[in-house]
């Protein structure tokens, strides 16, 4: 589903953010990237949705190779990518179903599919009777869940998961590790990005682990080890 | 779907416009002002130019006749004058209109009135009165007017005229290029002001221009209704202008008659016989300054 072959990214004057990072994520699995801060988590989810541009290697989603893609296919990328962000990154003067609505509008979603997926996919959320409420008016937790709903509305192959637990308590954190957990059992590929040690050693599941921008730890079934 | 596009840019420009309403407001109230402010240059560019032109409708030259000259060799030589390409209008007054204007200019100095008396004759000449066409070509008429040998002229001395009339367009035409040099000016800072309500109104956005990028929106479905908002707020801030700046005109009018005794200055004909040009560029000079500032702010915002 996604392979990095070989990839570089060096910001200027000389900070290789990724050192020749080879890595394939197979289709339905549940990965957790892990390291600590300034390791390139941050920067390996920027190469994937096209907000950076590696300088050296290959990349392929899905069997696209988007090393050197073009600025206007840029959103075509995002769009078969579900991404949801540490910060939420819901339009404030949009509600709830507004803003996962935006994420079919701006693939010409007719507007009868939308009023009739996007109840839909508000209540696997758990927020059907949260739609009209605004980004401001609910909790962290409930941010987050509308972010995924966001991110899962076009059915994309692979949800990105930077940091998604990182402005939220254990809580909240928890239902929305296991709401990506429900979401990979349906064959989504979830790419889970943290340096959450607790969640990442409770998922069981494949973990790479991420220091000085080189994977130096690749394990099936891993534990946080740095 | 290029419809569908359309319309879904319609509504999230009309709803972000109500959404962010105070926002919304304060950029139409600076485009309002700008607006406001290019009006008023316009109305002190129309009274600098009325004054201009009664002062040059003042100039004009005068032909003294001898005394006891026929009236049908004076309309003859009236004639010949009115003739002349530089001329706009030739009137004849006679020796007793003369003493009539003479004794109404006068009538607050007693002295000059009892010197009259005394005489007891009428001493003034009649005269042709020459308005020229306009005063760049008053040397040239000053030069026919020598050239045109009839016995019945008694003097014409028009060298003070021409010291005056020369420095008359001289000053008028200095003020009408520091007027310019002025208003030039004055617009390039409105429309810089306007320029940057528009970018400080979009930049306020710019978490949610970023927003929309990551999710996958095109240039286009980002930029345009930032576009369409700019332009709205553009066509509210013409409409608002109309309204409140004909009762402004109003307002002015009477003072301007007063001022203008005589002269014909109407401020609100020249506004409604100007209406589509004055209003009709000011929409498309802000217009396009929206479409600019949107296009680079949104730009430099979209860059994810």
């Amino acid at each position: 589903m996604i392979k990095l072959l070989n990839i570089t990214k060096i910001y200027n004057p000389d900070v290789r953010a990724l050192d020749q990072v080879s890595l394939h994520i197979k289709p339905g699995e549940f990965i957790s990237i892990v390291g600590q801060s300034g390791t390139g988590k941050t920067t390996m989810v920027k190469v994937l949705i096209g907000e950076e541009k590696i300088d050296q290697g290959k990349i392929l989603v899905g069997g696209w190779d988007i090393t050197n893609i073009g600025q206007r296919e840029v959103p075509y990328l995002r769009r078969q990518i579900g991404v949801i962000f540490q910060d939420f990154k819901l339009l404030p003067k949009k509600n709830l179903a507004e803003n996962v609505a935006f994420a079919l509008q701006v693939c010409g979603q007719t507007p009868k599919k939308i009023h009739s997926i996007v109840p839909h996919v508000m209540k696997i959320v758990g927020l059907e009777d949260k739609q009209l409420r605004y980004p401001h008016e609910v909790s962290g937790g409930e941010q987050q869940r509308a972010a995924i709903a966001r991110a899962l509305v076009h059915r994309p192959k692979i949800l990105l998961a930077d940091e998604p637990t990182g402005n939220l308590d254990s809580i909240n954190a928890n239902e929305v590790i296991d709401l990506l957990l429900r979401i990979n059992k349906f064959g989504t590929t979830v790419v889970l990005v943290t340096h959450n040690r607790e969640i990442v050693n409770k998922l069981k599941r494949r973990v790479v682990t991420l220091d000085d921008g080189r994977i130096v730890n690749d394990q099936a079934v891993g534990k946080y080890m740095l | 779907m290029f419809l569908l596009s359309t319309l879904r840019i319609i509504k999230f420009s009309l709803q972000d416009i109500i959404r962010n309403i105070w926002l919304s407001i304060v950029t139409i109230t600076i485009l309002i002002l700008a607006l406001f402010s290019i009006n008023m240059l316009l109305v002190v560019r129309v009274i600098s130019q009325t004054a201009i032109d009664a002062i040059k409708d003042k100039v004009d030259v005068s032909l003294y006749l001898k005394p006891e000259t026929e009236e049908d060799k004076i309309m003859a030589l009236k004639a010949k004058v009115s003739n002349l390409n530089e001329v706009k209008e030739v009137t004849y007054i006679s020796k007793a209109e003369a003493l009539e204007f003479f004794r109404e200019k006068n009538k607050n100095n007693p002295e000059i009135l009892q010197a009259l008396r005394e005489l007891g004759k009428n001493p003034l000449t009649p005269s042709l009165v020459i308005k020229p066409k306009n005063t760049e070509s008053v040397n040239e008429l000053i030069n026919s007017l020598n050239n045109i040998e009839d016995e019945i002229i008694e003097s014409r001395n028009f060298t003070d005229h021409k010291l005056m009339l020369n420095k008359i367009n001289s000053i008028t035409n200095k003020v009408n290029e520091v007027g310019m040099l002025v208003s030039l000016i004055f617009i390039f800072t409105t429309l810089l002001v306007v320029y940057n309500a528009i970018r400080v109104a979009i930049y306020t956005h710019r978490k949610e221009i970023n927003i929309m990028k990551l999710v996958g929106a095109s240039n286009p479905f980002v930029y345009m209704p930032f576009l369409l908002s700019g332009l709205i707020y553009t066509f509210v801030g013409i409409m608002v202008i109309v309204v409140v700046f004909y009762p402004f005109l109003g307002l002015l009018q009477p003072y301007l008659e007063a001022f203008f005794i005589g002269y014909n200055v109407n401020i609100v004909s020249y506004f409604n016989a100007n209406f589509i040009k004055i209003f009709g560029l000011e929409f498309i000079g802000v217009a396009l300054i929206n479409i600019l500032a949107s296009f680079i702010a949104v730009r430099k915002y979209a860059k994810v």
